[in-house]
């Protein structure tokens, strides 16, 4: 680890700040407005970055999912192998690749995973390795999300608490807050959803 | 020719190009609107940015104690840190690893960095095939020309010129709409996507308490990069490190906001490693180059250091009147805008002093930097930097000089500022404009009769 170019960037480092920086005057004041309602405000949001969001009963979750998966064309899709997702696919009679068998497949049409937190104030997912792989939240064009109501945190700022508090950044290789479809701008400053990642991105959100 | 000359011809073909300043207007006015939407949802963007200021100066101010700190995390999980003192060596160790590892086929997603040490050039001498794969990137690879923004690096082209460009290059586009340009470097890109060997990244932050790198991207064409290539590699500034984790629940969101208007980035996504044992998919190595490349200098000198809070957001350029005229690739520098002219010099040496000097110092820099650099003061510095490092023309010397002697006294600015008054009459008469360094370019004002000091005299004031 230690190099000879390693040394001096750091003895130069090292020698630039025994000159002290002026002090910058700083008071910690509040940034964000407070958010009121997290479960409105979650969809509120989802409904601004152009996730289909919905709120349902236990029971009515696997209904919800076979809807959703009838509309997105036939091709394999990919599941996180999670208990809670093998339940709601025991009917699934579709090609179904679970992550424990590996990455998701280039041709996958569609990719069901959990997440670890929703974010309220920016209708965002917070996601780790855990959640079926780095690939099933981004390699297929349609994403779906399995979540329960009691995963809701206000902000970014908690769900990153809530990160260091089960050490997740120790646990997974990646940790990503997920806000809308991917999309770009590149072109005239005209927002086009679903480049290279998902075109659509559906939550279904169990009530706890 | 010489940068300075270079730049000013640039310059005055490129703010006499009609077109070229409907598009920038047309993006820029599309950029002020989603930003101001943006704002909108703060309850107090000047303590955000007070916030992200003091982040970052905290970070700046213990850079050695974070950039250890985020090493050991990163080597404690079996990843890679190599530190870069300059561009060749960064560029070394990445040829060398692609080399043996038998890599032909590279990713990129965005990375100012990468441009900075030039290393896809680096890469193709290898007989790499190198694609970056944000959209804006790839289109300006595919022109051959380097990013025109930081954040936008296509800006300065219509979607006709994208689309004549994709017709020669790719299949299955007929028509103008960017959703079909998008949906066809789709198809191209994803190709290289699964087929690449190597992924190569920047950053936005190094998180120093979890070892993690941040990377922010919209079309998810940075977190492909990072999932399917068996070999990941992250280039960066040491600059990039931040403390805490929790950091980026302000730093994100402002980021977004002032890069783009958006409340957060889509993938706001942290990296700390290869695939870990029992997790689906990943990478198998994992290397961060960690780049000094003259910033260690830049943070000797206390009066400019707060220039590596910069987060790259390209709210500078896009508040700047002299880049709205002129356009990124007249800098010819990596780094655009009032940011560019006030790093570059540092950089790259007093040959691009003359940026610092393509400003009328009106602060618009400065009020929008989200992470508070003084930059319009900065380019003043740089400016008296050239003038005691004497790197200033003859002429200019001579004048300045010459100025001075002049208004240290009330006759003699009295009786030269007559004599300049009667030359310039004579000589409009014999057809010679002694003003014409200034009236090329603007109207110049009628010339009065009498100066204040003779109205005031007789009593006509």
């Amino acid at each position: 680890m230690s190099s000879a170019s390693r040394e001096r960037i750091l003895a130069r480092i090292g020698s630039a700040l025994k000159t002290p920086s002026a002090p910058l005057s700083f008071e910690p004041k509040a940034i964000f407005p407070p958010i009121g309602n997290l479960a409105e405000r979650f969809q509120a949001e989802c409904k601004g970055n152009y996730t289909e969001c919905v709120f349902v009963d236990v029971h009515e979750s696997t209904a919800k999912l076979k809807q959703v998966l009838a509309s997105v064309g036939s091709g394999s899709v990919f599941a996180e192998d999670a208990p809670r997702i093998r339940e709601l696919l025991r009917d699934f009679n579709g090609p179904l690749q679970w992550s424990s068998e590996g990455r998701p497949l280039e041709s996958s049409v569609a990719t069901i995973s959990r997440v670890e937190a929703l974010i309220a104030a920016t209708g965002s997912l917070l996601v780790t390795s855990s959640c079926g792989g780095r690939g099933a939240s981004i390699v297929a064009p349609v994403h779906i999300v399995i979540a329960n109501a009691n995963q809701l945190v206000p902000d970014i700022e908690s769900a990153l608490d809530l990160a260091n508090e089960r050490k997740l950044s120790e646990k997974n290789s990646y940790v990503g807050v997920i806000t809308g479809c991917s999309r770009t701008a590149d072109i005239e400053k005209l927002l086009v959803i679903g480049a290279h990642g998902p075109k659509r991105l559906a939550v279904i959100v169990e009530n706890s | 020719m010489n940068p300075a000359a270079e730049f000013l011809r640039q310059s005055t073909a490129k703010s006499a190009d009609l077109e070229h300043r409907r598009i920038i207007r047309w993006n820029m006015d599309n950029y002020d609107a989603a930003v101001l939407r943006g704002k909108s949802r703060f309850l107090d963007w000047d303590a955000a940015r007070e916030r992200c200021a003091a982040i970052k100066q905290d970070a700046i101010d213990h850079l050695d104690q974070y950039l250890v700190e985020f090493e050991s995390r990163i080597v404690e999980r079996g990843g890679k840190i190599f530190w870069a003192e300059n561009a060749e060596e960064a560029r070394q160790y990445i040829a060398k690893l692609a080399t043996d590892r038998g890599v032909k086929r590279v990713v990129k997603s965005k990375s100012m960095v990468t441009e900075e040490i030039h290393l896809t050039p680096a890469l193709e001498k290898l007989g790499c095939e190198v694609v970056e794969t944000d959209l804006g990137e790839y289109i300006v690879q595919l022109r051959n020309e380097p990013p025109y923004h930081i954040v936008t690096p296509a800006m300065h082209l219509t979607r006709g010129q994208i689309a004549d460009l994709f017709r020669e290059k790719l299949e299955g586009v007929t028509s103008d709409d960017p959703v079909e340009l998008v949906a066809a470097a789709r198809r191209k890109l994803r190709l290289a996507f699964f087929a690449a060997e190597m992924g190569i990244s920047g950053a936005n932050f190094l998180v120093a308490d979890a070892g993690m790198v941040a990377i922010s991207t919209n079309e998810g064409n940075g977190r492909l990069c990072t999932t399917l290539p068996k070999i990941h590699v992250v280039v960066t500034g040491i600059e990039k490190v931040v403390p805490h984790l929790r950091d980026l629940g302000t730093l994100w969101p402002v980021l977004a906001t002032a890069g783009t208007g958006q409340p957060v980035t889509t993938y706001s996504t942290l990296i700390g490693g290869a695939r870990r044992e029992g997790e689906v998919d990943g990478p198998e190595e994992f290397h961060v180059v960690l780049l000094d490349n003259g910033r260690s200098e830049l943070l000797a000198d206390v009066e400019q250091r707060d220039a590596l809070r910069c987060i790259r957001c390209g709210a500078c350029l896009n508040a700047c009147p002299v880049y709205r005229q002129i356009g990124g690739h007249t800098y010819a520098t990596t780094y655009q805008g009032p940011i560019g002219s006030v790093l570059t010099p540092h950089f790259r040496g007093h040959e691009f002093d003359h940026l610092s000097y393509a400003s009328s110092l009106c602060g618009s820099c400065t009020s929008v930097c989200p992470v508070k650099i003084d930059l319009h003061h900065h380019l003043l510095e740089n400016r008296h930097a050239s003038v005691k490092a004497d790197k200033r023309p003859w002429s200019e010397r001579f004048a300045f000089r010459f100025w001075r002697w002049m208004m240290s006294s009330h006759s003699r600015f009295e009786r030269l500022g007559r004599l300049g008054r009667f030359k310039i009459r004579v000589a409009r008469k014999l057809g010679i404009d002694l003003l014409s360094p200034w009236t090329k370019y603007r109207s110049a004002p009628e010339l009065p009769k009498q100066s204040f000091r003779e109205m005031w005299r007789k009593g006509n004031v």
